[in-house]
C-alpha cells in the first residue's frame, strides 16, 4: 500500500467521510440542521466531481489496497453516477427530515455504496454492503409516524440480515474450496464442477436477489417503501438498488453465466418484471406503486447480466442513471401535503394538473420514461439492455422480457390519467419547498441531457 | 436558406412552439391560438417551398441531413425527403393550420396544454415521415402516442378514458413487437456484414432466410396493421374517433392512420420482400376484407362520426391493395389515395365537428333538411361526400381508380395462368366503391334533405373561419383530382423503386 495512492484513489470516499465528520461537528456545536445539510450537500458535490474527474482522466487501474480495493475509469464513472443521484435525495430531504441524523446516515450509507463499487474481495464487498444497509434500517425507522414504519423497518432488517447471512455463507463455501477471498474466486466458482462451490455461487446470487427485491424475494419492498419517508423511499428505490446491482456486475467481472445460474438470472427477473408490472396496477399509493415498479425494474437490471460480460457495466450504469433520475424526478415533484400519510395516495393526485401544472408535468414525464416510451431516456436504457441480451444470443429471453415490459404501460398511464383527466381532488395543498423544486429542475435537466445526447455517456462506459 | 435546413425547420418548428408555450402568459388564450396558428402556417409555407424545389428526376433521398447521434451503435439523426414521404409531409403540414383553426371555438379548457399537444404530435408525425434511420423512425413513431393519449383523454367525450386507453394499449402492443424485431434485425445485420447501422439504406441490404423474414414481417406488420387499421385489428378506431375531440379525429384520420400504410411501404414490405411475396394472398384478402367489412359497418351506423370512422377502414384497405398489387399504377394510386383520404376524412370530421358544436349530438336521426337551414354548410358536406364516394375530378376518384386498375392489371395474368383468386379479390374490392356510395349518400340524404330537423334552432351558418378552413380543404381535394400529374410525377421514381425492391428476392446467397 502506498499512502499517496490511498489518498488519491479513494478521494470520493474521503470526501464523504469529511462530510460525515462535518455533519456531526455541526450537530455537536448545536448549529442548525440546515447547515448540516449544506455541508453534506457540498461534500457530496465535491465527491461526485472528484469521481468524475478520475473517470474523464482515463486513469489506469489504481489499487491502494491490492486485492481488496481498486478503481479504474469505468468504476469511477459509475461511482460518479451513483453519487450524483444522491444529490436530489439530499435536496428533497432538506425540508422533510429535519435534524442532522438524516445527512449523517445518508452519507455513511453512500460511503458503503462507494466501497462496494470498488470491491475486489468478498471482505470489502461485505463491508460495503453492511455499511450501506445499516444506516438505511435506521432511516426507515426515522420516519416513525405510524406503527407501520416500525413493522417495515423490522421486516427490512430481518430480510437484510438474511441476505447478509446468505452472502457470508456463500462466500465461505467458495473460500473453503479456493482458499481465497478475492472476487475473482466467484468467476472461478461459476465454472466449477464442485457441488459445494456451486451452491456457494448460487447463495451469493440469491443474496443479491434478496437485496434488490427480485421475485420471489420481493415481499419486503412495498411495505418498507411505504413505511419510510419520501426521501428514504427515493434513496432505497434508486441508490441502494443501484449499488447492489453494480456491485454484482463487478463481482461477476468477465465471467459468463452458465447453467444453472443462467436460467436463474433469466427466469426470476422475468418473473419480477411480470409480477411487478401486474401488481403495480392495483396499488393505492404512489410509494407502493413505485415499489412494485422498482421490482420490475430490478428485473430489467438483472437481465443486463445475461449479456456479454464486457457490455454489462455500460448497460447497468446507463439504466441506473436514467431510472434513478426519473424516480427522483417523480419524488421531488410530488407536492407536499399537510398530512404526510395522505401525501401520495393516488386519489389525491386527481386533477393535479389544474392545481400544480409543473408538478403534474414532471410526474407525468417520469412515468412515461419509466414506462419506456421514447424518446425519453428510460427507452434508450431499456433498448440498450435488450439489445445486449439479444446480441448474446438469448433472443427468446429478450422477446419475453420486452413483451412483459408491455404489461407495465397501463399503470404508468393510469397515474397520468388521474393527474390530467380527472376532476380536482379538492385537497389542501402546501406549496412545494424551494429545495425540492431545485431537485426536480436538476433531475429534469439531467433527463433531457440524457435524452438528447445519450451517445456521450454510452461512448464513455 | 438551404433546402436541408428548411426541412429541419419543418420538423423542429412545432417542437420549438410546444416548448415555448409554457412560458406564454397564462390568461391569454387568444394569443396562444394565434401563435400556434402562426407556427403551423410557417411550417406549411416551408413544406410547400420544399415540395416545389423537389426534383422529380432524382431518385432516392433529397435535402438530406445526417449527423451521428449514438455513434457507438451506428444510430444517426438522418432525415430527408423522397418520393415516398414528400406528399405525406405536405399533407401533414397542410392539415396542421386547419386543425389549429378548427379548434378555436371548440377548445376552451386547458388551451395551452391542448395546443402544446397538437404541436408535439405534429412534430412526431413529420418526424416519422422524414426519418431515414430505423431507430429514429421508431422514436418518432412512439412519440406520437402520448400527445394523442392526452388529446383524447382530456378533451374527449364521455367515454374518453376507455377509448384512449384502448387506443394506447393496442398501439403499444404493436410497438413492443416492432422493437423486438428491430433489435433482432439490426443485430443480424451487424453479425453478418459487420456494419453497425440503423439506416434504411443499409438495412435494405440485409439478406435473411424466409422463416426469419416471415417472423420479422409479422412483428413489424402487426404494429403497422393496428395503425392502418386492418380488419380484424380495427376495434380501437371507432371508439377513439367517436370520443376524440374534432381536432383529435382530424389528426387521427388525416395523418395518423397513414402511418400504418406508410410503414408498410417504407419499412415492412421493402425490408422483407420474400416474406411479403409469400404473405401477399393473405394480406390481399385482409385488405379486401377491410374494404368490404368497413363499408358494411359504415352502412348501419347511427352515429355520424362512426360512419366516417368505418369508412376510413374501408378507404385505407384500398391503399393496402394498391401497395400489394406491385403494379406501378396501383402503387401510385395508393400514394394518391393516402393523401386523398387524409384530405377528405379530415374535411368530413371537421364538418361533423362544426354541426356538433352547434347541436351537441351526432345522432344521424336528429338531423334532416340541413340544406335549407344551413345552405353553405350543406354545399361543403355534399362536396366532401361526393369526393369520398369517388366522383371523377375529385382526388377520391384518382386514388381509387388507379388502385383498382393496378389490382386488375396484376390479377389478370395470374388469372390467365389458372389462378382466379386475385381476380376475385379485385372484383370484391370494386364492390367497396358501390357500398361507399351507399353509405355516404345515406349520410348526406339523411342530414341534408327531407323535412328540416335539428336539435337546436335557429342555427347559425358557417362563419368566415369555418368557411376558410373548408374552402382550403375542398380546393386541395379538387387540385389533386384535376391535376394529379405533377404530384404523381414527383413520386413516380419512388414508386418504381418500391416496386423493384419488393419484387426482388433477398434470400441469403447459398454457400457452395
Amino acid at each position: 500500500m502506498n499512502l499517496h495512492d490511498a489518498l488519491q484513489a479513494m478521494m470520493p470516499e474521503h470526501l464523504l467521510l469529511l462530510g460525515i465528520v462535518g455533519v456531526l461537528v455541526c450537530e455537536i456545536a448545536g448549529r442548525s440542521a440546515r447547515l448540516a445539510f449544506g455541508v453534506a450537500l457540498a461534500c457530496t458535490v465535491v465527491s461526485t466531481l472528484s469521481a468524475l474527474g478520475m473517470a474523464l482522466d482515463h486513469q489506469p487501474i489504481t489499487a491502494p489496497f491490492a486485492g481488496h480495493y481498486s478503481i479504474d475509469a469505468a468504476t469511477a464513472l459509475s461511482k460518479a453516477v451513483v453519487l450524483a443521484l444522491a444529490l436530489p435525495v439530499l435536496l428533497i430531504a432538506r425540508d422533510e427530515c429535519r435534524g442532522a441524523e438524516f445527512p449523517a446516515l445518508l452519507l455513511s450509507s453512500l460511503y458503503g455504496i462507494a466501497l462496494m463499487l470498488s470491491a475486489d474481495s468478498f471482505l470489502t464487498l461485505f463491508l460495503g454492503l453492511e455499511l450501506m444497509s445499516l444506516p438505511v434500517y435506521a432511516l426507515v425507522l426515522q420516519a416513525l409516524r405510524r406503527a407501520a414504519s416500525a413493522e417495515a423497518a423490522l421486516k427490512y432488517l430481518v430480510l437484510g440480515g438474511t441476505a447478509s447471512a446468505m452472502l457470508l455463507m456463500g462466500a465461505s463455501l467458495i473460500y473453503g474450496s479456493s482458499g481465497s477471498l478475492a472476487s475473482a474466486g466467484y468467476a472461478a466458482a461459476l465454472a466449477s464442477n464442485d457441488a459445494m462451490v456451486r451452491v456457494g455461487a448460487v447463495l451469493v446470487m440469491l443474496a443479491f436477489f434478496l437485496k434488490s427485491a427480485i421475485v420471489p424475494f420481493h415481499a419486503w419492498a412495498p411495505d418498507a417503501y411505504e413505511g419510510a419517508g419520501v426521501p428514504v423511499t427515493a434513496y432505497m428505490a434508486v441508490l441502494v438498488k443501484a449499488g447492489v446491482v453494480l456491485a454484482l456486475v463487478r463481482l461477476l467481472g468477465r465471467a459468463n453465466l452458465g447453467s444453472p445460474l443462467l436460467e436463474l438470472v433469466a427466469w426470476l427477473p422475468l418473473a419480477s418484471i411480470v409480477w411487478g408490472n401486474l401488481a403495480a396496477m392495483r396499488q393505492p399509493t404512489l410509494r407502493r406503486l413505485i415499489a412494485y415498479s422498482s421490482i420490475a425494474h430490478a428485473g430489467y437490471l438483472f437481465y443486463a447480466l445475461l449479456a456479454e460480460a464486457s457490455t454489462r457495466l455500460q448497460a447497468v450504469v446507463f439504466y441506473v442513471l436514467a431510472y434513478g433520475l426519473l424516480n427522483l424526478l417523480a419524488f421531488a415533484a410530488l407536492p407536499p401535503m399537510a398530512d404526510e400519510r395522505e401525501r401520495d395516495r393516488l386519489d389525491n393526485l386527481r386533477g393535479l394538473f389544474h392545481r400544480a401544472p409543473f408538478a403534474a408535468l414532471m410526474i407525468g414525464l417520469a412515468m412515461l420514461s419509466l414506462a419506456g416510451i421514447p424518446p425519453l431516456p428510460g427507452f434508450i436504457a431499456k433498448f440498450l439492455i435488450f439489445r445486449n441480451v439479444m446480441a448474446a444470443g438469448h433472443t427468446a429471453y429478450a422477446v419475453a422480457g420486452l413483451v412483459a415490459s408491455y404489461l407495465g404501460i397501463y399503470f404508468y398511464l393510469r397515474v397520468i390519467q388521474l393527474m390530467f383527466m380527472s376532476p380536482d381532488a379538492r385537497v389542501d395543498a402546501v406549496p412545494a419547498s424551494r429545495a425540492a423544486t431545485l431537485a426536480s429542475f436538476a433531475c429534469l435537466a439531467g433527463t433531457l441531457a440524457l435524452a438528447v445526447f445519450p451517445g456521450w455517456l454510452i461512448a464513455r462506459l | 436558406m438551404s433546402e436541408a435546413a428548411a426541412l429541419n425547420w419543418v420538423l423542429f418548428l412545432p417542437l420549438a412552439g410546444a416548448l415555448a408555450l409554457p412560458l406564454w402568459p397564462r390568461e391569454r388564450d387568444d394569443l396562444t391560438r394565434a401563435a400556434t396558428l402562426a407556427v403551423m402556417l410557417v411550417q406549411l409555407a416551408l413544406a410547400w417551398w420544399l415540395y416545389a424545389r423537389f426534383d422529380a428526376d432524382v431518385a432516392g433521398l433529397q435535402f438530406e441531413t445526417r449527423v451521428p447521434w449514438i455513434a457507438s451503435w451506428g444510430v444517426s439523426y438522418q432525415i430527408a425527403l423522397d418520393g415516398n414521404n414528400l406528399l405525406l409531409v405536405l399533407l401533414t403540414a397542410f392539415l396542421g393550420p386547419l386543425v389549429v383553426a378548427g379548434a378555436f371555438s371548440a377548445i376552451t379548457q386547458d388551451v395551452k396544454l391542448f395546443y402544446a399537444m397538437v404541436l408535439l404530435i405534429q412534430f412526431a408525425m413529420v418526424g416519422t415521415f422524414v426519418a431515414q434511420d430505423l431507430f429514429l423512425f421508431y422514436v418518432f413513431w412512439e412519440a406520437m402516442l402520448i400527445p394523442m393519449f392526452l388529446l383524447i383523454g382530456i378533451w374527449g367525450g364521455p367515454r374518453r378514458i376507455y377509448a384512449t386507453l384502448k387506443f394506447v394499449l393496442y398501439t403499444a402492443f404493436g410497438s413492443v413487437l416492432m422493437l423486438a424485431a428491430l433489435i433482432y434485425l439490426v443485430y443480424t445485420l451487424q453479425s453478418t456484414s459487420g456494419i453497425s447501422s440503423f439506416a434504411f439504406a443499409d438495412l435494405m441490404r440485409t439478406r435473411l432466410s424466409l422463416p426469419v423474414q416471415s417472423v420479422l414481417l409479422i412483428a413489424f406488420g402487426l404494429s403497422f396493421a393496428i395503425k392502418v387499421p386492418m380488419v380484424p385489428l380495427h376495434t380501437w378506431l371507432p371508439d377513439a374517433h367517436v370520443e376524440a375531440p374534432t381536432a383529435g379525429s382530424v389528426i387521427l384520420a388525416g395523418v395518423l392512420l397513414k402511418m400504418g400504410t406508410y410503414g408498410f411501404m417504407k419499412v415492412g414490405f421493402p425490408l422483407f420482400p420474400d416474406a411479403t411475396q409469400a404473405f401477399t394472398p393473405m394480406l390481399m384478402a385482409l385488405a379486401v376484407l377491410s374494404i368490404v367489412y368497413g363499408a358494411c359497418l359504415a352502412l348501419v351506423q347511427d352515429d355520424i362520426k362512426k360512419i366516417i370512422a368505418y369508412s376510413s377502414i374501408s378507404h385505407l384497405g384500398y391503399v393496402m391493395l394498391g401497395l400489394l398489387s406491385l403494379e406501378l399504377a396501383g402503387i401510385q394510386g395508393a400514394m394518391v389515395q393516402m393523401v386523398s383520404h387524409g384530405l377528405i376524412a379530415a374535411g368530413l370530421f371537421l364538418v361533423v365537428g362544426m354541426i356538433y358544436e352547434r347541436c351537441h349530438t351526432r345522432e344521424l336521426a336528429a338531423y334532416g333538411g340541413l340544406a335549407r337551414l344551413l345552405p353553405v354548410f350543406a354545399v361543403f358536406v355534399l362536396l366532401l361526400t361526393l369526393a369520398s364516394v369517388g366522383l371523377p375530378t375529385t382526388s377520391g376518384f384518382t386514388g381509387e381508380f388507379l388502385v383498382l386498375l393496378g389490382a386488375f392489371k396484376s390479377a389478370w395474368p395470374v388469372y390467365q395462368s389458372g389462378n382466379g383468386l386475385p381476380l376475385v379479390w379485385a372484383v370484391a374490392a370494386v364492390s367497396g366503391v358501390v357500398l361507399g356510395a351507399l353509405y355516404m349518400l345515406r349520410f348526406a340524404m339523411a342530414t341534408l334533405y327531407g323535412p328540416a330537423r335539428a336539435p337546436h334552432q335557429p342555427l347559425a351558418d358557417l362563419n368566415w373561419r369555418e368557411k376558410t378552413i373548408l374552402l382550403a380543404l375542398v380546393a386541395a381535394v379538387f387540385w389533386l383530382g384535376l391535376f394529379p400529374a405533377e404530384p404523381m410525377r414527383k413520386t413516380e421514381l419512388a414508386a418504381k423503386a418500391y416496386q423493384q425492391t419488393v419484387s426482388t428476392s433477398r434470400l441469403p446467397e447459398t454457400k457452395r
